[in-house]
């Protein structure tokens, strides 16, 4: 269940700084899935017809929110580094946040 | 119990093997960060029966912070000589950004040098919030890992008297609870003991740890840094993070760097790239690319910082409850000082010594933890937010004059000033002048902007 993190490569001699991919960082991050989404949208309906701006897909810094089809954002929330910015993000304050269960979620080594 | 055996064959550790822990403790502390963890060592020093409760597989599992620790109250709970420090803070850079200029200040005091070197430490959270929570469980402390506490127990009194969590036998009971969840502090919004904060007050935050594998001296060549000390630079303007209102930051730890940068959540929307591509601009700035030149993503983490002030705080005592930390929103931004942990180690020993006076006492009421708040008041925590209240709102005001006019009014007038050609001296000093002049509105606009902001120096 957990990802084993690693660390990705960037040439050493590069002539300067080098950022990484996004999927790059995440791996630098030990995930443990808990089995089910920590986050969803309280109604769905408030994102397909009240929401034109999708502030949580602006402020994630992990793409965890992502348009989705329908006008419902999809949540890629295995990705998601728990910062909590996308539940003051939504201005219609639609956005379910729970902790990650019983160690699940992110782990840092260094924070 | 039946997930034990599920759960050992994650090879994770079970710490739960009694199940009896409800009402078996005095206090629950909420979260083992900095605040959690100097109330359980206060709380366990003078006695009481103390337990721990964090959501991470280890204390700092969940936590990211920019980088620097400030000591004077920790180093009165706890002997600190063992402490995993990263560097000690030897010298401050304020630098100013434009998209390709940079103006900076730098301060290196002697006297930093010198222990107790200003009780200023980068460390690393994932090493120091276990640490310390090590020194809680040596002062007694009982530490409960990978449990989420998902709600309050309240007494029909409405009483706050133990937790709710995601463990098999979930409620533990007790006569004390102190929240020290964090910014993103979803159990006291959820026992309605604090309203969700607004997006113009909460910041996000990205950082990356970075190491340089080519060779082992580049910390310290780079930075100009000798044995263990370190450097804090702190960097302003669009091109450390584009339109919004905020700033970057890069610190020495010993073999890696920590690089990131914040700003406010309410400026995310719209124009502004998303964190992690702000951050890449902020990275590959031509002032603080060579700086990094080299480098490879140790990790990368996020965070949401609470930025709200005095006024943002929320209720801090409850009958039979303190709210400490990040999670009362005892954060100093005002662009010089960037302060949360040596505010979060004070409330939170403030809150702990508050109940261990209420325990003495036999009381659980609100009123009986009441020199919590009085003496936050009293300390630096409160009175520095107090004093920085008008910043915040200033800086929207003149959002475009600071962050992106000036900084390039800077680097002009300062090309200006030591440019080298065959007129005299007086001509370049006239012209840049007159391009700071332009960008502040003369002599008497300057005043009047060193008038508006006197207060942070003062």
């Amino acid at each position: 269940m957990s990802a084993t993190p690693n660390v990705p490569n960037v040439d050493a001699g590069a002539s300067s700084a080098e950022n990484e991919t996004l999927e790059d960082r995440l791996y630098t991050v030990r995930y443990d899935d808990p089995g089910e989404s920590h986050l969803d949208v309280k109604v769905p309906g408030i994102c397909a017809e009240g929401c034109t701006t999708y502030d949580c897909i602006d402020v994630c810094p992990a793409n965890v929110w992502r348009e989705g089809d329908d006008g419902v954002p999809n949540i890629a929330y295995e990705n998601c580094l728990e910062c909590g910015s996308c539940r003051w993000a939504c201005p219609k304050g639609n956005v379910d946040w729970t902790y990650p269960t019983r160690g699940a979620g992110v782990s840092y080594k260094k924070g | 119990m039946t997930d034990d055996a599920d759960a050992d064959a994650k090879g994770r550790r079970e710490p739960m093997r009694d199940p009896s822990y409800d009402g078996a403790f005095d206090a629950i502390v909420v979260g083992a960060g900095l605040a959690g963890s100097a109330a359980a060592v206060t709380m366990a020093d003078e006695g009481l029966d103390v337990l721990v409760i964090e959501r991470g597989r280890y204390p700092g599992a969940k936590n990211v912070f920019g980088g620097v620790l400030y000591t004077p109250t920790l180093r009165e709970l706890v002997d600190v000589t063992s402490a995993p420090v990263e560097r000690y803070v030897a010298e401050k850079r304020f630098s100013m950004l434009s998209d390709d200029d940079e103006t900076a200040v730098s301060l290196r005091p002697g006297e930093w040098h010198d222990p107790p070197h200003n009780d200023s430490y980068t460390v690393l959270r994932g090493e120091f919030d276990r640490w310390f929570a090590e020194q809680a469980v040596d002062a007694g402390a009982v530490l409960l890992t990978e449990t989420t506490v998902t709600g309050l127990v309240r007494e029909d009194d409405g009483r706050i008297a133990g937790v709710e969590t995601d463990r098999p036998d979930g409620t533990i009971t007790a006569d004390y609870v102190v929240l020290a969840e964090g910014g993103n502090s979803l159990v006291s919004e959820g026992a309605d003991l604090r309203k969700p904060e607004r997006a113009e007050n909460v910041a996000v935050g990205v950082k990356e740890v970075l190491e340089f594998p080519e060779r082992d001296e580049v910390i310290r060549d780079r930075f100009r840094l000798s044995n263990d000390a370190g450097a804090s630079y702190h960097y302003f303007g669009e091109g450390a993070v584009g339109d919004a209102v905020g700033g970057g930051f890069i610190y020495t730890n010993e073999d890696t760097v920590s690089v990131g940068l914040a700003y406010r959540i309410s400026d995310a929307a719209g124009s502004q790239p998303k964190p992690e591509q702000t951050l890449n601009a902020f990275k590959s700035h031509p002032s603080v690319a060579p700086l990094l030149r080299g480098a490879r993503t140790v990790e990368y983490g996020a965070k949401t910082i609470p930025e709200g002030g005095s006024e943002s705080i929320p209720k801090l005592v409850h009958d039979g409850a303190v709210v400490v930390g990040d999670a009362a929103g005892l954060v100093l931004n005002n662009g010089v000082h960037l302060e949360g942990t040596n505010m979060a180690v004070e409330s939170g020993h403030l809150g702990g010594e508050a109940i261990a006076e209420a325990a003495e006492r036999g009381r659980t009421d609100e009123a009986a933890f009441k020199s919590y708040p009085e003496r936050l008041e009293a300390s630096f925590v409160v009175q520095n937010l107090e004093r920085y209240g008008w910043l915040m709102e200033r800086v929207e005001a003149d959002r475009d004059l600071i962050f992106e006019e000036l900084p390039h009014a800077l680097a002009d007038a300062g090309a200006e000033y030591f440019r080298m050609d065959r007129e005299p001296k007086e001509k370049h000093a006239e012209e840049a002048r007159e391009r700071l002049f332009e960008t502040v509105g003369g002599l008497r606009g300057a005043a009047k902007l060193a008038y508006r902001y006197r207060e942070v120096l003062r």
